[in-house]
């Protein structure tokens, strides 16, 4: 019998690969070649009058170097970073505060909170479009509500000025991530034992002393996730600023996504095009290794 | 134990319920579909796209080939479709099938296609792009073909020369189009303004025009080739060209659209409107001059049947100009040569342009069909159009013109936000455009 | 989290009024896309805009059901794409978010390291490299290309959502599981997998919903007219109609009503699922 268990232990052990294998392999062979392919190609010069060549040169990093002397992708880089921020700090916010908000007992909470989820499945090109039009001067409906309240005198051009193009594209984005991350919050939060709430408010904690010694801490795995997450899908964000501004004006709006993009498909210079898009990734590891780090600090596997 | 293996077995069935939809083609997959979409069945039924059974039917030597276009089926998709069951009709060697793909889709479509060889038999292309997709190898080099032809010579020398690169033929043109002044009647009228001529009457205009809620002019200036497409008609007005960029004419051109949005007679909104937004504004009555092509006859008709409304050509600062549009077909590189050559000769030869660019309300870039038939010239409408195209000019061709255009896009930008002056715009521009031009 | 004890019926109706106002700031643009799309075109172009149309009309919605594109051919593709891809995300998600909560394993880090990097790149870069290797599996033009792309999307997002989830399920159950005789499968299948399906559902909803919203690969990999899904069809429609605003609505209404419907019907398990007693412990 001893000996049985002894091989069910063993045994145990690569029932784990079994569970995880399948989707890694699955995942491996339809995403890791291409980062490999943008990898080469972003060692090459492909373009315009060098992709039909059978024998692509190998030109090393040129092509980042030539990016770097022209200097928009620091710019852009900065950009791309600031939406990021930008969009995760409003999203985690409101988030967590309406998480909180609907995880009192009333009677609408279930049915409000599941309302609004879905500005969170509306697909992006269509919230895009509709804050697109609010957001416009002439005929936007959001410069008729802050002249109504008297917030601006004259309509805003939200999306045509340099200075509050990026604030416009954040706030639509902050629309699709707000539920994401109050959903997420929230589930944690039903997770937490109702007990440990009591027995600190018999010890006397308030509700601020709760909230940040229980609350916090034991929601941190949900917390991490989120940030992670939103900062993933916030960082490599295409069609939402694509549909939008197109990365104008000038190039106010445009991140990391939107100008590889540019790059390889309306100048064709897809070596380049890859290069950004390798700047992008290599952006998305780091933090991908700094949440790795954290995770092995926080949990015991 | 049981469970795991029903488990197990569970996944095995269903990757090989998934792998075996993959292994059949597109046929397979399609009946799929429609198994599982009965209700669909109907309506697929009305789609105009020719049925696979007729090939059967034939003597078997058949040979299918495919097109790509961005005609839109609710516009001139349908025209174009007709056009090719025609040339189906009219010969019982070959079957052309046609795919419409938006334009944008379209282009990546060709540049992914390139590298992943997988691309239709003949593909239609912006006339401004196609040196570029030459370059990249995406056409077959038909100029034996198009030199041999005795209709050749009916081609306007621009349209034509579109489709060149390097002294050789990529193609043949298919439509053309141009720009020009657009003007709502009764606003003229009630402000008391005659048609513009001269930039500064056209000034003046837009001033009187500009009221509460109205713009005086509409154009559009967003970043992409159809900003450009309009801004290229006040830059050689100017007598400036897009090889000198940073010329004091060129400097006047944006200057002169710049201070238009500055004393708001043009909506700073022009950077993000697309040509068809510039329709719907004028359409609207939201502006009341604008810049546009005859493709916006039929829409502005439907969306505005009580307007009153009549073009003009584009007012001049030294010159009338406007600028060239239309499309080319080209032959993809590696695929059927004789029945893309034949299936070319009939869409851009004479009864076809004729009939496609009649319906459509864009203009043959063939003399024999402009000559011989009124259709164009009895138009009070059309006929202006036809007066202007005689001004209009090519955009390149040049390999590099996707380049050239994105610099050219992007001063505008930068100079109508104010961002930076439209000397030192185009000044950055010109560097930005030599340099894609060296190498 | 309970930090206030709401007593009184006065303090109750107060905080459905507040949740009331402000699930209505909130889904304002929502109103406005319905709202827009009964509007006749010329309405939406006056200023200032009417916050209830004047005259109420059908036309945009009659023109996408019946029109010469009708929407409801690609409304029946997207449907099966997002459907298959659900299932293939979770057929391969679920367990590896198990896996990597349950198991002690050499490289589990490793493998949570690359089901973060697999989804880094944004759908538009891995295009061209897609593209060969679906051609490479005679993928091109059938409904598995953006299946398979989709669930590319999904698979990382299930096991990021899930795997803190499984990690938050007390282990005793599972322990007490295999002492009635239960082995690590079917403990899976039988105890945990249940415990766990207000996060199934939460993470299976949210994978049909990647599907469904894809456009640019099923745009990519799809070249046949009759299989494409629906936001193809939204896409086609900016091209062309750029600011016809009551259609592009319209159309969207089409494109979000049903998930709403779905997702409203799910809500309810999700929440029952969440206050049950099996998962607070």
């Amino acid at each position: 019998m001893k000996v049985m268990r002894r091989i069910g232990k063993e045994r145990e052990k690569y029932y784990g690969y079994l569970f995880v294998l399948p989707a890694l392999i699955f995942m491996l062979t339809l995403i890791g070649y291409p980062i490999i392919y943008n990898i080469i190609i972003s060692t090459q010069k492909v373009d315009v009058m060098t992709i039909r060549e059978n024998t692509r040169q190998f030109i090393g990093f040129s092509n980042y170097i030539d990016l770097f002397k022209d200097g928009l992708v620091i710019y852009v880089t900065k950009n791309t970073l600031f939406y990021t921020i930008g969009s995760i700090v409003i999203q985690f916010i409101v988030g967590f505060g309406l998480a909180l908000f609907f995880n009192m007992k009333f009677r609408l909470a279930e049915r409000l909170r599941g309302l609004i989820v879905i500005s969170w499945m509306v697909p992006v090109t269509v919230t895009a479009l509709l804050f697109k039009f609010m957001l416009s001067p002439s005929n936007g409906i959001i410069n008729d509500i802050l002249m109504f309240f008297n917030v601006v005198e004259e309509p805003v051009g939200w999306l045509i000025n340099e200075s509050t193009a990026m604030w416009g594209v954040i706030i639509a984005n902050a629309w699709i991530g707000i539920p994401f991350n109050m959903i997420l919050l929230n589930t944690g939060l039903s997770t937490i034992p109702y007990e440990l709430y009591e027995s600190a408010s018999i010890d006397g904690a308030n509700v601020f002393r709760r909230f940040i010694y229980i609350t916090i801490p034991m929601l941190r795995p949900a917390i991490l996730s989120v940030l992670i997450l939103g900062f993933i899908y916030t960082f490599k964000v295409f069609d939402l600023i694509y549909v939008m501004t197109s990365g104008g004006p000038v190039n106010a709006t445009e991140v990391l996504s939107t100008y590889s993009y540019r790059l390889s498909f309306t100048i064709y210079n897809f070596s380049q095009g890859a290069a950004v898009a390798n700047i992008l990734f290599a952006f998305l590891f780091v933090v991908s290794l700094g949440y790795l780090a954290l995770i092995n600090r926080d949990e015991v596997m | 134990m049981k469970r795991v293996w029903m488990f197990v077995v569970y996944i095995v069935i269903l990757t090989l319920i998934l792998l075996g939809c993959g292994q059949n083609t597109q046929q397979a997959q399609q009946d799929i579909t429609t198994n599982e979409q009965t209700p669909a069945t109907s309506e697929g039924s009305d789609e105009p796209e020719p049925e696979p059974e007729s090939e059967s039917e034939e003597t078997g030597e058949v040979i299918e080939l495919t097109v790509w276009h961005y005609f839109n089926p609710e516009y001139d998709g349908t025209a174009f479709a007709e056009v090719v069951e025609d040339f189906n009709a009219s010969q019982n060697k070959y079957h052309v099938t046609q795919e419409f793909i938006p334009r944008e889709e379209l282009l990546k479509q060709y540049s992914i296609g390139l590298v992943g060889d997988v691309l239709p038999d003949v593909g239609m292309v912006d006339n401004p792009e196609h040196a570029a997709f030459s370059a990249m190898g995406l056409f077959e080099d038909i100029t034996e073909q198009v030199e041999g032809w005795e209709e050749t010579e009916q081609f306007f020398e621009g349209p034509l020369l579109s489709t060149v690169y390097e002294g050789k033929y990529y193609g043949l043109p298919h439509n053309s189009n141009c720009l020009a002044l657009w003007y709502d009647e009764d606003m003229l009228k009630e402000a008391g303004v005659d048609v513009p001529q001269t930039w500064d009457e056209l000034m003046e205009a837009a001033k009187k025009l500009t009221k509460d809620g109205v713009y005086g002019l509409a154009i559009s200036a967003v970043k992409n080739e159809e900003g450009v497409f309009q801004f290229l008609p006040w830059l050689l007005s100017a007598g400036a060209d897009v090889e000198t960029l940073d010329s004091p004419d060129a400097v006047k051109a944006l200057t002169y659209i710049t201070d238009m949005v500055k004393e708001g007679y043009m909506s700073n909104e022009i950077i993000n409107w697309t040509q068809a937004d510039v329709q719907k504004q004028f359409a609207t009555g939201k502006a009341a001059m604008m810049i546009n092509g005859p493709w916006n006859i039929e829409t502005t008709k439907r969306d505005a049947p009580d307007k009153n409304w009549h073009v003009a050509k584009i007012p001049k600062d030294v010159k009338y100009s406007s600028v060239l549009g239309g499309e080319n077909f080209g032959i993809i590189n590696g695929k059927d040569v004789d029945g893309g050559w034949e299936f070319l000769k009939y869409i851009c030869g004479r009864v076809g342009s004729e009939k496609f660019n009649k319906d459509t309300g864009k203009f043959p870039p063939r003399k024999d069909i402009l000559e011989s038939s009124d259709h164009w010239k009895s138009d009070p409408v059309l006929s202006v159009f036809g007066e202007q195209m005689e001004y209009a000019m090519p955009r390149g061709p040049h390999p590099k013109w996707p380049e050239i255009s994105t610099a050219i896009s992007e001063a505008m930008h930068e100079s109508i936000t104010g961002v930076k002056t439209p000397e030192q715009a185009l000044k950055d521009a010109q560097v930005k455009a030599q340099e894609a031009l060296k190498e | 989290m309970k930090f206030f004890r709401l007593s009184g019926r006065r303090k109750s109706i107060f905080i459905n009024v507040i949740a009331i106002i402000i699930s209505c700031i909130f889904l304002f643009p929502l109103y406005w896309l319905i709202i827009s799309s009964l509007k006749p075109n010329a309405e939406i172009f006056q200023s200032p805009q009417t916050l209830f149309p004047r005259q109420i009309q059908f036309d945009a919605y009659y023109d996408q059901l019946f029109g010469p594109n009708s929407i409801i051919r690609p409304f029946l593709n997207s449907l099966l794409i997002a459907t298959c891809s659900m299932i293939v995300s979770m057929l391969l998600g679920i367990p590896a978010a198990y896996g990597l909560a349950r198991f002690k394993m050499r490289g589990s880090k490793i493998f949570i390291l690359t089901f973060l990097i697999t989804q880094m790149l944004p759908a538009t870069l891995v295009l061209t490299p897609l593209f060969l290797i679906y051609k490479g599996f005679g993928f091109l033009n059938t409904f598995l290309a953006p299946i398979f792309s989709d669930s590319t999307i999904a698979i990382p997002f299930i096991v990021l959502i899930l795997r803190p989830y499984f990690l938050s399920l007390p282990k005793d159950l599972e322990d007490s599981a295999k002492i009635d005789g239960c082995n690590t499968f079917s403990a899976f299948v039988r105890i945990m997998l249940p415990l766990s399906y207000p996060g199934l559902i939460t993470a299976i909803s949210f994978a049909f919903l990647f599907a469904w919203n894809d456009l640019i690969y099923a745009m990519t990999f799809i070249n046949i007219a009759e299989m494409r899904p629906l936001t193809a069809g939204i896409y086609h429609f900016m091209d062309m109609y750029g600011t016809e605003w009551n259609k592009i609505m319209a159309y969207a209404v089409f494109l979000v009503t049903p998930v709403i419907i779905i997702f409203i019907f799910l809500q309810k398990y999700i929440v029952s699922g969440l206050t049950s007693g099996s998962v607070k412990g």
